[in-house]
């Protein structure tokens, strides 16, 4: 599978104010882009009349897995120490175990419903790092590996956050994002990064249980809450803001629809979440929600391809709501037909979240 | 003196606040709190902007109160010092701090 480097708009820019030689090559770039496209989906459509996958029909090339130990240790130590490689038995530690079985969970869907290879889709190597600094209540994506605390039992529960599928497909997603969009981690570019992470972590383990749109919780961390926090989950696609609340009479602040929008500044205050990108989230998760489970199947099928073309196709460092809402109308148009059921659905979801107009 | 740590932008998207004041600590404590603090720089230049690569890694603001004089440090995880580092584990475990997840 090829790689398209430059973004559309450098290519607009070029077809614009390019000389000759540049327009040609920039509209050379462009068709080369979308007969890949073409021939990508007409190919996942033969394979699927065949009741196949691409996995059936090719190897895994690139599900290359390293595990290391942090050791408690902070950002400093990183990686640590390496304790089980693609391939290896499976070790004492369940930490490590679990982070192994969860990114191979997550390759695996990459490849198999979308064909790419990998983070980078190049094969790229898969670190993860467990027992991060000590009794720590995070999960993240570094730039070039994953990191997992052990949790503090009051936050969450001690060893959840490697045991949760979602998780990880949320945090291997950010690779997969910086690889294609390259999302700006701010305000609302930046609750679009959050938010196609939770997508794709929450079809990874849809994936994995073989679960339907209907049948899916559409909840992302089910059951890694601890004692401090009352609730299911630590989000909700389904019901932003409702997944859970603290004694103290805190809670999720997810809106699910535009007139709730959290605008918070991007000052580097850790309180304002980098302009609440893991708040408004919530609306581009609902839009996902809704537009899945109108379309009903499997949520990865189509709703997943729309979303999949969309972030890796179409969107630039700085979209913003809008403007994923619009590509991804498009993509539905392109892939399944303009005024099909799925295009519909689509532009219906962004609607009642109040994104798009009407 | 009194050191507060808020912790967010982490994968939940939570805000901690911790905070630890001399004057409800062990005699012995707060001594280390103030020989930690001591060794921290509060006047580092503030991180610089994020791109697309990094997310879900958290950004910290540590606040020193101290005789009325009030000095702020803002830093991403990935730009702790061992210092700070130590510092703000002392901060979320000494007895007597007190924490609030929101
Ligand atoms: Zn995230």
């Amino acid at each position: 599978m090829c790689c398209f480097i430059a973004p559309p708009d450098l290519l607009d820019a070029v077809l614009e104010s390019g000389n000759e030689d540049e327009q040609a090559a920039a509209r050379r770039t462009r068709q080369a882009a979308e007969t890949a496209r073409a021939q990508r989906v007409s190919v996942t459509g033969a394979l699927r009349q065949l009741a196949l996958t691409i996995a059936d029909v090719a190897p895994a090339p690139g599900r290359v897995r390293t595990v290391y130990d942090a050791g408690n240790r902070g950002y400093y130590a990183l990686p640590g120490r390496r304790v089980r490689g693609e391939g290896d038995p499976a070790v004492p530690d369940e930490a490590v175990n679990d982070a192994y079985d969860g990114s191979g969970l997550t390759y695996d869907f990459y490849r198999e419903v979308f064909g790419r290879d990998s983070i980078d889709g190049r094969g790229l190597e898969i670190v993860s790092s467990v027992h991060y600094e000590r009794d720590h209540d995070n999960a993240a994506w570094t730039g070039f590996q994953m990191i997992y605390g052990d949790g503090s039992g009051r936050v969450f529960r001690k060893g959840a956050l490697t045991k949760a599928i979602d998780v990880i497909g949320h945090e291997l997603t950010h690779g997969v994002t910086q690889f294609t969009a390259q999302l700006v981690y701010s305000k609302q570019s930046g609750a679009l990064n959050e938010s196609f992470s939770d997508v794709f972590g929450s079809l990874v383990k849809q994936y994995s249980r073989g679960q339907s749109a209907e049948e899916a919780d559409w909840l992302i961390g089910e059951g890694i809450l601890g004692t401090a926090l009352q609730g299911v989950a630590l989000r909700s696609m389904k019901a932003p803001g409702t997944a859970w609340t603290t004694a103290a009479g805190g809670g999720d602040r997810q809106p699910a629809h535009m007139r709730d929008y959290v605008d918070l500044p991007d000052d580097g205050d850790p309180a304002n979440d980098n302009g609440g990108v893991h708040i408004n989230s919530g609306i581009p998760n609902h839009a996902f929600y809704l537009a899945a489970t109108a379309m009903g199947g499997n949520a990865w099928e189509r709703a997943g391809r729309i979303w999949y073309v969309t972030l890796t196709e179409r969107l630039r460092a700085r979209s913003d709501f809008r403007e994923a809402a619009e590509a991804t109308v498009a993509v539905a148009g392109e892939l399944f037909g303009a005024d099909g059921t799925e295009h519909k659905c689509v532009r219906d979801a962004w609607r009642q979240v109040g994104v798009l107009d009407g | 003196m009194k050191v507060s740590v808020v912790r967010g932008g982490g994968f939940a998207g939570l805000v901690t606040t911790t905070t630890a004041d001399t004057a409800s600590l062990d005699p012995g404590d707060a001594e280390a709190l103030r020989a930690k603090v001591g060794r921290v720089d509060l006047t580092a230049p503030p991180p610089a902007e994020r791109g697309a690569g990094p997310a879900d890694v958290p950004a910290y603001k540590v606040t020193v109160e101290d005789d009325g004089r009030v000095q702020e440090l803002r830093v991403s995880e990935s730009g702790l010092t061992p210092a700070l580092r130590d510092l703000i584990s002392y901060v979320g475990s000494v007895p007597g701090h007190e924490e609030r997840v929101e």
